[in-house]
Protein backbone atom coordinates (compact mmCIF):
# COMPACT_ATOMS: atom_id res chain seq x y z
CA UNK A 1 0.00 0.00 0.00
CA UNK A 2 1.32 3.22 -0.83
CA UNK A 3 1.79 6.38 2.06
CA UNK A 4 -0.07 8.72 0.31
CA UNK A 5 -2.88 6.43 -0.19
CA UNK A 6 -3.35 5.68 3.69
CA UNK A 7 -2.66 9.51 4.37
CA UNK A 8 -6.55 9.78 4.43
CA UNK A 9 -7.07 7.68 7.42
CA UNK A 10 -4.88 9.30 9.76
CA UNK A 11 -7.86 12.63 10.32
CA UNK A 12 -10.65 9.64 10.50
CA UNK A 13 -8.53 7.82 13.42
CA UNK A 14 -9.19 11.27 15.13
CA UNK A 15 -13.25 10.87 15.04
CA UNK A 16 -13.61 8.59 17.62
CA UNK A 17 -11.32 10.73 20.19
CA UNK A 18 -13.34 13.70 19.38
CA UNK A 19 -17.01 11.78 19.37
CA UNK A 20 -15.63 10.34 22.98
CA UNK A 21 -14.70 13.78 24.33
CA UNK A 22 -18.10 15.28 22.76
CA UNK A 23 -19.94 12.41 24.86
CA UNK A 24 -17.95 13.08 27.54
CA UNK A 25 -18.04 16.90 28.08
CA UNK A 26 -21.64 17.11 27.26
CA UNK A 27 -22.72 14.93 30.04
CA UNK A 28 -23.84 15.64 34.00
CA UNK A 29 -21.31 13.97 35.55
CA UNK A 30 -23.40 14.32 38.68
CA UNK A 31 -25.65 11.97 37.73
CA UNK A 32 -25.20 9.05 38.55
CA UNK A 33 -27.17 6.71 35.35
CA UNK A 34 -29.67 4.52 37.55
CA UNK A 35 -31.77 1.32 36.28
CA UNK A 36 -34.27 1.90 39.22
CA UNK A 37 -36.23 5.15 37.93
CA UNK A 38 -39.27 3.62 35.96
CA UNK A 39 -39.26 0.26 37.56
CA UNK A 40 -41.65 -0.98 40.36
CA UNK A 41 -39.89 -0.14 43.74
CA UNK A 42 -38.72 -3.79 45.16
CA UNK A 43 -40.36 -4.68 48.69
CA UNK A 44 -39.44 -4.33 52.19
CA UNK A 45 -40.91 -5.04 55.77
CA UNK A 46 -38.27 -2.73 57.91
CA UNK A 47 -38.54 -1.94 61.96
CA UNK A 48 -38.72 1.50 62.94
CA UNK A 49 -37.17 2.63 65.95
CA UNK A 50 -40.14 2.37 68.14
CA UNK A 51 -40.30 -1.37 67.38
CA UNK A 52 -43.31 -1.09 64.39
CA UNK A 53 -43.37 -2.87 61.36
CA UNK A 54 -42.99 -0.94 58.27
CA UNK A 55 -43.95 -2.46 54.72
CA UNK A 56 -43.87 -0.32 51.09
CA UNK A 57 -47.59 -2.49 50.59
CA UNK A 58 -48.68 -0.36 53.76
CA UNK A 59 -48.41 2.78 51.87
CA UNK A 60 -49.71 2.29 48.28
CA UNK A 61 -51.74 4.97 46.84
CA UNK A 62 -49.63 7.16 48.78
CA UNK A 63 -46.36 9.12 47.49
CA UNK A 64 -42.94 7.43 49.14
CA UNK A 65 -40.16 9.47 49.78
CA UNK A 66 -37.40 7.01 51.11
CA UNK A 67 -34.36 8.54 52.19
CA UNK A 68 -31.09 6.29 53.12
CA UNK A 69 -29.18 8.27 55.62
CA UNK A 70 -26.26 7.93 58.53
CA UNK A 71 -25.88 10.16 60.95
CA UNK A 72 -22.38 10.37 60.25
CA UNK A 73 -22.67 11.22 56.55
CA UNK A 74 -21.83 15.53 55.88
CA UNK A 75 -23.95 15.64 53.14
CA UNK A 76 -27.36 14.12 54.97
CA UNK A 77 -26.99 17.39 57.45
CA UNK A 78 -27.36 19.52 54.05
CA UNK A 79 -29.93 18.10 53.13
CA UNK A 80 -32.08 17.36 55.97
CA UNK A 81 -33.42 20.87 56.42
CA UNK A 82 -35.06 20.22 53.23
CA UNK A 83 -36.55 16.91 54.64
CA UNK A 84 -37.94 18.51 57.49
CA UNK A 85 -39.41 21.40 55.29
CA UNK A 86 -40.79 18.49 53.28
CA UNK A 87 -42.79 16.77 56.45
CA UNK A 88 -44.21 20.11 57.11
CA UNK A 89 -45.33 20.52 53.10
CA UNK A 90 -47.51 17.62 53.01
CA UNK A 91 -49.88 15.39 55.22
CA UNK A 92 -48.98 11.68 55.73
CA UNK A 93 -52.16 10.63 54.03
CA UNK A 94 -50.53 12.08 50.81
CA UNK A 95 -46.86 11.84 51.04
CA UNK A 96 -44.90 9.90 53.23
CA UNK A 97 -41.46 10.50 53.88
CA UNK A 98 -39.56 7.21 55.55
CA UNK A 99 -36.35 7.29 56.78
CA UNK A 100 -33.64 4.60 56.33
CA UNK A 101 -30.94 4.32 58.40
CA UNK A 102 -27.89 3.33 56.52
CA UNK A 103 -25.03 1.50 58.15
CA UNK A 104 -25.22 3.14 61.26
CA UNK A 105 -27.11 2.32 64.76
CA UNK A 106 -30.20 3.67 66.47
CA UNK A 107 -28.86 5.37 69.02
CA UNK A 108 -26.55 7.21 66.50
CA UNK A 109 -29.55 7.94 64.46
CA UNK A 110 -31.76 9.14 67.33
CA UNK A 111 -29.29 11.72 68.43
CA UNK A 112 -28.98 12.99 65.09
CA UNK A 113 -32.83 13.53 64.97
CA UNK A 114 -32.70 14.98 68.45
CA UNK A 115 -29.99 17.58 67.14
CA UNK A 116 -31.24 18.20 64.13
CA UNK A 117 -34.83 17.95 64.59
CA UNK A 118 -37.00 15.75 62.40
CA UNK A 119 -40.35 13.52 63.51
CA UNK A 120 -41.33 11.58 60.53
CA UNK A 121 -41.00 7.58 60.23
CA UNK A 122 -37.19 6.31 60.23
CA UNK A 123 -36.46 3.19 60.09
CA UNK A 124 -33.38 0.72 60.73
CA UNK A 125 -31.54 -1.83 57.89
CA UNK A 126 -29.62 -3.99 59.74
CA UNK A 127 -27.86 -6.13 57.09
CA UNK A 128 -28.33 -3.61 54.42
CA UNK A 129 -30.37 -5.97 52.83
CA UNK A 130 -32.88 -3.39 51.97
CA UNK A 131 -29.79 -0.97 50.71
CA UNK A 132 -28.93 -3.36 48.31
CA UNK A 133 -32.23 -4.16 46.87
CA UNK A 134 -32.42 -0.37 45.87
CA UNK A 135 -28.98 -0.30 44.71
CA UNK A 136 -27.78 2.03 47.16
CA UNK A 137 -24.24 3.12 46.58
CA UNK A 138 -23.84 5.41 49.86
CA UNK A 139 -25.69 7.91 51.52
CA UNK A 140 -27.61 9.89 50.74
CA UNK A 141 -29.93 8.68 48.32
CA UNK A 142 -33.45 9.01 47.98
CA UNK A 143 -35.92 7.36 46.13
CA UNK A 144 -39.59 9.28 45.11
CA UNK A 145 -42.10 6.21 44.38
CA UNK A 146 -44.99 6.76 42.85
CA UNK A 147 -48.19 6.12 44.35
CA UNK A 148 -48.59 3.62 41.67
CA UNK A 149 -45.11 2.07 43.38
CA UNK A 150 -43.04 2.80 40.18
CA UNK A 151 -40.16 4.45 41.31
CA UNK A 152 -39.50 8.25 39.07
CA UNK A 153 -36.24 9.10 40.28
CA UNK A 154 -32.94 7.84 42.04
CA UNK A 155 -31.63 10.72 43.47
CA UNK A 156 -28.21 10.41 44.84
CA UNK A 157 -26.69 12.79 46.97
CA UNK A 158 -28.32 15.55 48.89
CA UNK A 159 -31.72 16.57 47.56
CA UNK A 160 -32.85 20.44 47.12
CA UNK A 161 -36.06 21.30 47.88
CA UNK A 162 -36.62 22.89 44.19
CA UNK A 163 -35.87 18.71 43.23
CA UNK A 164 -38.35 17.82 46.37
CA UNK A 165 -41.76 19.92 45.30
CA UNK A 166 -41.54 18.99 41.64
CA UNK A 167 -40.99 15.39 42.21
CA UNK A 168 -44.09 15.40 44.93
CA UNK A 169 -46.04 18.02 42.61
CA UNK A 170 -45.87 15.61 39.54
CA UNK A 171 -46.24 12.65 41.12
CA UNK A 172 -49.16 13.64 43.57
CA UNK A 173 -50.69 15.34 40.07
CA UNK A 174 -50.80 12.52 37.43
CA UNK A 175 -52.83 9.99 38.83
CA UNK A 176 -54.90 12.08 40.76
CA UNK A 177 -55.63 13.97 37.42
CA UNK A 178 -58.35 11.41 36.49
CA UNK A 179 -59.53 10.65 40.02
CA UNK A 180 -60.27 13.45 41.17
CA UNK A 181 -59.80 17.47 40.10
CA UNK A 182 -60.15 18.59 43.24
CA UNK A 183 -57.43 19.03 46.44
CA UNK A 184 -54.34 18.01 44.77
CA UNK A 185 -51.36 18.69 46.59
CA UNK A 186 -48.63 21.56 46.26
CA UNK A 187 -45.91 23.50 48.08
CA UNK A 188 -47.79 26.76 49.62
CA UNK B 1 16.96 -12.69 5.67
CA UNK B 2 15.19 -15.08 4.52
CA UNK B 3 11.71 -14.95 3.84
CA UNK B 4 10.99 -17.65 6.89
CA UNK B 5 12.52 -16.11 8.75
CA UNK B 6 10.81 -12.64 8.38
CA UNK B 7 7.51 -14.51 9.32
CA UNK B 8 8.62 -15.66 12.27
CA UNK B 9 10.13 -12.44 13.92
CA UNK B 10 6.87 -10.99 12.87
CA UNK B 11 4.90 -13.83 14.74
CA UNK B 12 7.27 -13.19 17.91
CA UNK B 13 6.56 -9.64 17.86
CA UNK B 14 2.68 -10.43 17.71
CA UNK B 15 3.43 -12.80 20.91
CA UNK B 16 4.63 -10.50 22.60
CA UNK B 17 2.42 -8.13 21.93
CA UNK B 18 -0.08 -10.73 22.94
CA UNK B 19 -0.10 -10.21 26.35
CA UNK B 20 -1.00 -7.06 26.46
CA UNK B 21 -3.56 -7.14 24.68
CA UNK B 22 -5.12 -9.64 26.59
CA UNK B 23 -5.05 -7.81 29.44
CA UNK B 24 -6.49 -4.37 27.98
CA UNK B 25 -9.33 -6.55 26.77
CA UNK B 26 -10.82 -7.85 29.75
CA UNK B 27 -9.68 -6.83 33.36
CA UNK B 28 -9.39 -10.54 34.60
CA UNK B 29 -10.70 -10.04 38.61
CA UNK B 30 -9.57 -13.86 38.92
CA UNK B 31 -5.98 -14.07 39.45
CA UNK B 32 -5.56 -12.33 43.09
CA UNK B 33 -9.56 -14.19 44.53
CA UNK B 34 -8.39 -17.82 44.75
CA UNK B 35 -6.51 -17.47 47.77
CA UNK B 36 -8.47 -14.74 49.07
CA UNK B 37 -12.06 -17.18 48.98
CA UNK B 38 -10.28 -19.19 51.54
CA UNK B 39 -9.87 -16.62 54.20
CA UNK B 40 -13.63 -15.08 52.95
CA UNK B 41 -15.04 -18.66 52.79
CA UNK B 42 -15.33 -18.98 56.61
CA UNK B 43 -15.93 -16.00 57.98
CA UNK B 44 -19.46 -16.07 55.60
CA UNK B 45 -20.91 -18.83 57.72
CA UNK B 46 -23.68 -17.61 59.56
CA UNK B 47 -24.44 -21.16 61.57
CA UNK B 48 -22.57 -24.05 62.73
CA UNK B 49 -22.49 -25.56 59.89
CA UNK B 50 -18.69 -25.52 58.65
CA UNK B 51 -17.00 -25.41 55.29
CA UNK B 52 -14.75 -27.75 56.89
CA UNK B 53 -16.63 -30.36 57.46
CA UNK B 54 -19.50 -30.30 55.01
CA UNK B 55 -18.61 -30.52 51.79
CA UNK B 56 -21.88 -29.11 50.04
CA UNK B 57 -21.31 -25.88 51.91
CA UNK B 58 -18.18 -25.33 50.91
CA UNK B 59 -18.88 -26.19 47.37
CA UNK B 60 -21.38 -23.35 47.99
CA UNK B 61 -18.90 -21.12 49.23
CA UNK B 62 -16.80 -21.28 46.27
CA UNK B 63 -19.29 -20.90 44.04
CA UNK B 64 -20.97 -17.40 46.28
CA UNK B 65 -16.86 -16.76 45.67
CA UNK B 66 -16.81 -17.27 42.30
CA UNK B 67 -19.89 -15.23 41.48
CA UNK B 68 -19.02 -12.30 43.62
CA UNK B 69 -15.75 -11.94 42.59
CA UNK B 70 -17.59 -10.80 38.99
CA UNK B 71 -19.53 -8.14 40.64
CA UNK B 72 -18.33 -4.53 41.56
CA UNK B 73 -17.45 -3.24 44.69
CA UNK B 74 -19.97 -0.13 44.77
CA UNK B 75 -17.26 1.75 47.33
CA UNK B 76 -14.59 1.17 45.69
CA UNK B 77 -12.31 1.51 42.80
CA UNK B 78 -12.22 -1.67 40.18
CA UNK B 79 -12.49 -4.06 43.17
CA UNK B 80 -14.56 -7.04 43.28
CA UNK B 81 -16.78 -7.09 46.13
CA UNK B 82 -14.67 -10.36 47.16
CA UNK B 83 -11.37 -8.22 47.37
CA UNK B 84 -12.80 -5.42 49.43
CA UNK B 85 -13.54 -4.90 53.20
CA UNK B 86 -16.24 -2.78 52.77
CA UNK B 87 -19.63 -3.77 54.68
CA UNK B 88 -21.58 -3.15 51.84
CA UNK B 89 -19.34 -5.82 50.04
CA UNK B 90 -19.38 -7.79 52.84
CA UNK B 91 -23.27 -8.12 52.65
CA UNK B 92 -23.66 -8.20 48.64
CA UNK B 93 -21.17 -11.73 48.82
CA UNK B 94 -23.98 -12.71 51.70
CA UNK B 95 -26.62 -11.53 49.17
CA UNK B 96 -25.07 -13.78 46.55
CA UNK B 97 -24.74 -17.07 48.78
CA UNK B 98 -28.31 -16.48 50.34
CA UNK B 99 -29.67 -16.52 46.54
CA UNK B 100 -27.38 -19.50 45.38
CA UNK B 101 -28.74 -21.48 48.31
CA UNK B 102 -31.94 -20.92 47.61
CA UNK B 103 -31.61 -22.41 44.04
CA UNK B 104 -30.97 -19.01 42.04
CA UNK B 105 -28.18 -19.73 39.24
CA UNK B 106 -25.18 -17.44 38.35
CA UNK B 107 -26.81 -15.35 36.00
CA UNK B 108 -30.03 -14.88 37.67
CA UNK B 109 -27.76 -13.49 40.43
CA UNK B 110 -25.64 -11.10 38.47
CA UNK B 111 -29.10 -10.47 36.19
CA UNK B 112 -30.53 -8.96 39.68
CA UNK B 113 -27.63 -6.71 40.17
CA UNK B 114 -27.80 -5.40 36.73
CA UNK B 115 -31.20 -4.52 37.30
CA UNK B 116 -30.29 -2.79 40.62
CA UNK B 117 -27.14 -1.45 40.03
CA UNK B 118 -26.86 -1.43 36.27
CA UNK B 119 -24.87 -2.93 33.83
CA UNK B 120 -21.33 -0.82 35.80
CA UNK B 121 -22.08 -3.58 38.39
CA UNK B 122 -20.49 -6.39 36.15
CA UNK B 123 -16.69 -6.48 36.23
CA UNK B 124 -17.06 -8.36 33.19
CA UNK B 125 -19.09 -6.41 30.40
CA UNK B 126 -21.10 -8.53 28.32
CA UNK B 127 -19.94 -9.13 25.02
CA UNK B 128 -22.60 -7.65 23.40
CA UNK B 129 -23.83 -4.43 21.90
CA UNK B 130 -20.71 -1.68 22.04
CA UNK B 131 -19.27 -3.40 24.30
CA UNK B 132 -18.13 -5.69 21.55
CA UNK B 133 -15.46 -3.21 20.80
CA UNK B 134 -13.55 -3.92 23.87
CA UNK B 135 -13.68 -7.50 22.97
CA UNK B 136 -12.75 -6.94 19.63
CA UNK B 137 -10.74 -4.21 19.25
CA UNK B 138 -7.61 -6.08 20.73
CA UNK B 139 -8.26 -8.44 18.22
CA UNK B 140 -8.32 -6.43 15.17
CA UNK B 141 -5.22 -3.86 16.50
CA UNK B 142 -3.09 -6.80 17.32
CA UNK B 143 -3.62 -8.57 13.50
CA UNK B 144 -3.02 -5.39 12.17
CA UNK B 145 0.21 -4.70 13.97
CA UNK B 146 1.14 -8.28 12.82
CA UNK B 147 0.63 -6.64 9.03
CA UNK B 148 3.03 -3.90 10.31
CA UNK B 149 6.04 -5.67 11.74
CA UNK B 150 5.92 -8.23 8.61
CA UNK B 151 6.00 -5.44 6.27
CA UNK B 152 8.92 -3.26 8.25
CA UNK B 153 11.01 -6.66 8.78
CA UNK B 154 10.30 -7.48 4.99
CA UNK B 155 11.69 -3.98 3.90
CA UNK B 156 14.11 -4.26 6.73
CA UNK B 157 15.34 -7.55 5.44
CA UNK B 158 15.49 -6.38 1.94
CA UNK B 159 18.25 -3.41 2.97
CA UNK B 160 21.65 -3.22 2.28
CA UNK B 161 24.18 -4.43 4.23
CA UNK B 162 25.08 -1.19 5.48
CA UNK B 163 21.08 -0.86 6.80
CA UNK B 164 19.73 1.05 3.99
CA UNK B 165 17.28 -0.30 1.59
CA UNK B 166 18.89 -1.13 -1.35
CA UNK B 167 16.39 0.62 -3.73
CA UNK B 168 16.56 3.60 -1.88
CA UNK B 169 19.94 5.63 -2.39
CA UNK B 170 20.83 7.29 1.32
CA UNK B 171 19.56 10.57 2.15
CA UNK B 172 22.18 12.34 3.76
CA UNK B 173 22.14 16.52 3.60
CA UNK B 174 24.53 18.43 1.57
CA UNK B 175 26.58 19.43 4.92
CA UNK B 176 27.08 15.51 5.70
CA UNK B 177 27.44 14.19 2.25
CA UNK B 178 30.79 17.01 2.21
CA UNK B 179 31.64 15.79 5.55
CA UNK B 180 31.67 12.14 3.88
CA UNK B 181 33.10 12.90 1.06
CA UNK B 182 36.27 14.39 2.89
CA UNK B 183 36.52 11.60 5.08
CA UNK B 184 36.34 8.93 1.99
CA UNK B 185 39.57 11.28 -0.14
CA UNK B 186 41.82 11.13 3.75
CA UNK B 187 41.45 7.54 4.19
Amino acid sequence: MKKTQLRWLLPLAALPVLWLLYWGMGRDTYVLPSPMAGLQAPAFELITFEGDTVQLADLEGKVVILNFWASWCIPCRQEHPVLVQTERTWDDSEVVLLGVVYQDSRANAERFLAQYGGDWTHVLDPSQRTAIDYGVYGVPETFFVGTDGTISLKKVGPVTWDLVQYQVDSLLAAPRAAASAAGTGGAP
Amino acid sequence: MSRALVWVLALLVTLVAWPGAMTAQEAEPEAATPALQEVEAPAEQADDRSALTDPAEAELDALAAEVASGLRCPVCRNQSIVESNADLSREMHAVVRDRLAAGETPAEIEAYFVSRYGEWILLRPQARGINLLVYGLPLVVLVLGFFVARNRLRKWASAGDDGVAADRPADLGPEDEQWLRDALRES
